[in-house]
Parts: structure tokens; sequence; C-alpha cells
């Protein structure tokens, strides 16, 4: 990831700037909706990539204290997927198949009896109830440091 | 299928108020089927959107509209791929999307 952001600076115009979109450190919610109601929270069963997130934050930070990056702004927003069923948003993501079989893979199972358990709330909540997955995201601009040549 | 992602535009939002991409030649990394390239890409002088991913490469360019070709190009490689031939002080703005 530090390989990657120092061509990032190579490639970029010495004036030009780095838009880097990344999810919170948090695990994404399951949520459904009965109009503008929130009526079932839960976190994504699925959500795997904290380390990942980690690592690239870590190498961020690397590449800022050796001077090729400057943050110039910063902001959060709600990145939801919307769904008209758990499987949707289950096929969707890919994180599991969205069939009813059993699955060897404990993890996997454990994400579609969740799923699973989810559809059921969404049927018994009426009609017009839609599942969305809540992702809480940062957005960060940063701007090369092109008179700092020499990392320290 | 009737799925939806982020029909709210939040993160459209959020882009935009970071960057005016007027005139601007962009490169994206990790542009998926191009779900966030079409919210910008019609101010763009110019975008390189890449993805290691074959089938979303393939879904972009079916999708891509008319009045977008000649400016917008979709290509399937890994960013260590594409930076290994990719010319210094090329871009204007490179955009990191979800791509940790």
């Amino acid at each position: 990831m530090v390989h990657a952001l120092e061509e990032v600076q190579r490639l970029l115009k010495s004036d030009g700037c780095l838009i880097d979109i990344q999810p919170l450190i948090e695990a994404p919610l399951l949520k459904i909706y009965q109009g503008s109601s929130v009526i079932f929270v839960e976190p994504d069963p699925s959500y795997d990539y904290e380390e990942d997130l980690r690592q690239a934050n870590a190498a961020l930070t690397q590449v800022i204290q050796r001077g090729l990056f400057v943050i110039e702004e910063r902001s959060e927003f709600d990145f939801l997927t919307h769904g008209s069923s758990a499987q949707e948003l289950l096929a969707f993501w890919g994180k599991a198949s969205a069939d009813d079989n059993i699955s060897e893979d404990p993890a996997e199972q454990r994400i579609k009896e969740v799923y699973a358990r989810v559809e059921e709330i969404r049927q018994a909540a009426g009609e017009g109830a839609e599942v969305a997955l809540h992702e809480r995201a940062r957005i960060l601009r940063l701007n090369p440091n092109s008179r700092n040549e020499e990392p320290v | 299928m009737t799925v939806s992602v982020d029909p709210e535009n939040n993160e459209t939002r959020a882009l935009l108020a970071l960057l005016d991409f007027s005139a601007r030649r962009v490169l994206e990394i990790g542009c998926g089927d191009g779900r966030l390239t079409w919210r910008y890409a019609d101010s763009a002088e110019h975008v390189m959107a890449i993805d290691p991913k074959a089938d979303a490469i393939t879904r972009a360019r079916e999708n891509l509209p008319k009045e977008l070709k000649g400016r917008v190009e979709f290509h399937q490689f890994t960013f260590e791929d594409f930076s290994a031939t990719g010319e210094p002080s090329s871009f204007d703005s490179i955009i990191f999307s979800w791509s940790f």
C-alpha cells in the first residue's frame, strides 16, 4: 500500500490531488426500514476487512509523515445500499451464496443465518419494508508535497 | 434484482464538494462497474478508470453512455500493472475508490 501511494504521487501532477474514499473502521449495519423509520439494526456479520482497513490507514499515515502528501480536506458520509430483500443484498455483495443450502464454512453459514433472520423480520414488518446495508465512510483530499523529494 | 447503491447520492455530494473535475485528467483506481465514474465523468476532460475484475470492467464498458465515449476509458488492470508503465505527472486527480 505504501508503494501504491508512492506511485500515486509519481503519476500526479505537482498541483494535482489524490481523493481517497474508504469506509471507517467499524462494522456496517444491516437495517430494516419501514418508511423513514428504522425498525431493526444489526452489525453486518460479513464484515471481515477491519485488518485491511487498519493496514491501509497505517500506510497513509506513513506517507503523510514522510511528507509525500498533505491532507487538505476531510469529510464523512453515510453510504447505503438498499435492497428489497436481505438475500438480494447478500447476493449483490457476494459475501456468501444466497441459497438456502447449509454451508460447510461456519463463517459463511453464520452470515446466511443472520441474513435469513433479517429477511424474516423484514417480511414480518409488512409491505414496503426495505433492508439496507449502512456504511460510514470518509473521504480525503490529499495534495502531493512535491517539495519534499527526499522523504525522511 | 432491485438493489440500489447510494440512491441518496451522499458519496457523490461528498466527492463533488472536495473537487471540481472541470478540465481534469482523472485516474480512478478500483472503478468497479463505473458506479462512481458516471457521477463525475461528464465534467472531466478525460477519465482512465481501472479495476482488476474483468466482469466489472465488462459491465462498465457496456453501460458507458454514448456521450462519454472517447472521454472515459475502462481497463482491466491492477494498479501495480498500470503504474509500471504510467508516465510521471500525467494526472490532475487520482481517486482511490474503496480500494484499500
